[in-house]
């Protein structure tokens, strides 16, 4: 409880300095907007639907690209797993792609699949699938041997060392994957319409840059942040509910 | 004894390379007893314990339970492991209850088995803590409820109390000993702690090293129930005393080899 009140704290006298250097030390309204003028501008994009009809394209453009790869990096994940030959073939290619800023190649994929949202949806799925997929063969390979052998003592196919063992040992593995994806995933939306697109939450920032409507540009970035501290905390209440045993 | 062993091992006979790591065991082992089995690290005890529990396989040589040959694990067998191996995932009651779940008798029967085992190893109470939440020697009572759960004709254990400190260990042997006392289930003890073995055995079967192979076979006539104070009694030491003559020269080797 007090880890939260100093944590709201210090939000808090952030957000205030912001507002008193953006109001009175800032002379020109073009460098910067203080939070309030922010809010008030999300407000006035709730009122006219300019913010719901820009977020729904970013939403489902997340969404459709994050479960893609959550599924396609789990499955991948498995397989490497499986079959240390697919493991040597894959592992130069995700580790040298997860280490390398995929986002730079992203004017390509808007060359390739247009600024519609499935551009986006190929970024999403660059940058999240490749944790999703480490993680998921690093969590099933780190099994506990002993563990393994335990339930074979008591005669366990491979399915059942599979399912009793291997997967509740990754799964904590797997969902630290995923968490890793949900920002990288948000920037990938952002960055993916930045380079091109119709509609969007990015495409909303950049047009708020072309005019210098600051409170317009940073009310994108605040519904971004709020985006991503929402979905992490969700994330991490699933956690608790999918693997209590780590917090029990 | 005139019945059927329940265990019986035959010619065993196990090398890894050029390493012989069981010479030509024989073992009969009766029903309802308690047999220890100790020797200096490195003689091929656990081995020993793992091919009848069939996580390995053998060279040469049978063994049978109950009658029927061995062939690969299965749960007429009960191994209780030297690290507890509990599943930090399930609770209590799910880990003890695992050994039925892979065998497909996860019936309403069976889960209050189960519950009256983990009565009886002291742990009611407790079926819905994770193993994280349990010290030590609670966990062990959970291994050993988990192997006795499958009700296996043998009961196998390796070094069950090894982890533990020296107090909770002399608890664990006397609950042990209380436990079987129940059901007199046959079981087959490794340990390489000499005083162990002589308070909780039937018979010790003295281990030696390269190859490991049966250097002697101790009766223990110690009357029974045994509470502690059998360690103090006068026919307790000289029984440590002729194991430890028969092992001391491997052990000293061993430690010579820095093996230990």
């Amino acid at each position: 409880m007090r880890a939260q009140g100093t944590a709201f704290l210090s939000v808090l006298t952030g957000l205030a300095l912001w507002e008193v250097v953006g109001r009175y030390m800032v002379k020109n309204k073009l460098f910067l907007a203080t939070p309030l003028q922010a809010i008030e501008k999300i407000g006035e994009t709730i009122l006219s639907g300019e913010l719901a009809h820009h977020s729904w394209v970013s939403i489902q453009e997340f969404m459709i690209g994050f479960v893609v790869a959550c599924i396609a990096g789990i499955a991948i994940g498995l397989f490497m797993a499986r079959s240390e030959r697919t493991a040597n073939a894959l592992n130069p290619w995700v580790s040298g792609i997860y280490a390398t800023p995929v986002i730079a190649v992203a004017p390509l994929f808007i060359l390739w699949f247009g600024i519609g949202i499935w551009s986006k949806v190929a970024v999403v799925i660059s940058l999240v699938v490749f944790p999703v997929i480490i993680n998921t063969e690093v969590g099933i390979r780190s099994a506990d041997k002993q563990l393994i052998e335990m339930v074979r003592a008591f005669g366990a196919t491979q399915t059942q060392v599979f399912w009793k063992v291997s997967l509740p040992a990754a799964t904590p593995f797997i969902l630290a994957g995923i968490r890793l994806g949900v920002g990288r995933g948000l920037i990938g939306v952002v960055v993916g319409e930045l380079f091109g697109s119709r509609a969007g939450l990015g495409f909303m920032i950049v047009q708020a840059a072309e005019v210098f409507d600051m409170p317009l540009l940073f009310a994108g970035i605040i519904v971004l942040a709020a985006a991503g501290i929402l979905l992490t905390a969700a994330f991490r209440s699933l956690e608790r509910r999918l693997v209590p045993w780590h917090y029990q | 004894m005139t019945t059927a062993p329940k265990l019986s091992v035959r010619g065993l006979h196990k090398s890894f390379g050029t390493l012989n790591v069981l010479q030509d065991i024989d073992l009969e082992i009766a029903e309802g007893e308690f047999v220890c089995l100790v020797g200096p690290s490195g003689c091929g005890k656990t081995t020993f314990l793992r091919i009848i529990g069939g996580l390995e396989s053998a060279d040469r040589g049978g063994i049978e339970i109950g009658g029927h040959p061995v062939k690969g694990p299965g749960a007429d067998r009960g191994f209780v492991f030297q690290a507890d191996s509990l599943l930090p995932w399930r609770r209590v009651f799910e880990n003890a209850f695992i050994g039925l779940e892979i065998n497909g008798r996860a019936s309403d029967q069976e889960r209050s088995v189960t519950r009256r085992l983990l009565d009886l190893v002291g742990l009611s109470g407790f079926e819905r803590y994770y193993p994280r939440q349990l010290s030590g020697g609670m966990r062990q009572r959970v291994n050993l409820a988990r192997a006795l759960a499958v009700n296996p004709e043998v009961l196998l254990m390796d070094e069950p109390f090894s982890g533990l400190d020296a107090q909770t260990r002399e608890i664990m042997q006397t609950e042990l000993l209380r436990i079987w006392a129940e059901g007199r289930k046959t079981v087959l003890f490794i340990t390489h702690q000499i005083d162990e073995a002589v308070y909780l055995a039937d018979r010790v079967i003295v281990f030696g090293r390269r190859p490991g192979r049966i250097q002697d076979v101790v009766p223990i006539d110690l009357p029974r129930p045994r509470d502690l104070s059998v360690k103090r009694d006068p026919r307790f030491v000289p029984l440590v005393d002729r194991i430890w003559k028969r092992i001391e020269f491997d052990v000293r080797e061993s430690v010579r080899l820095g093996e230990e």
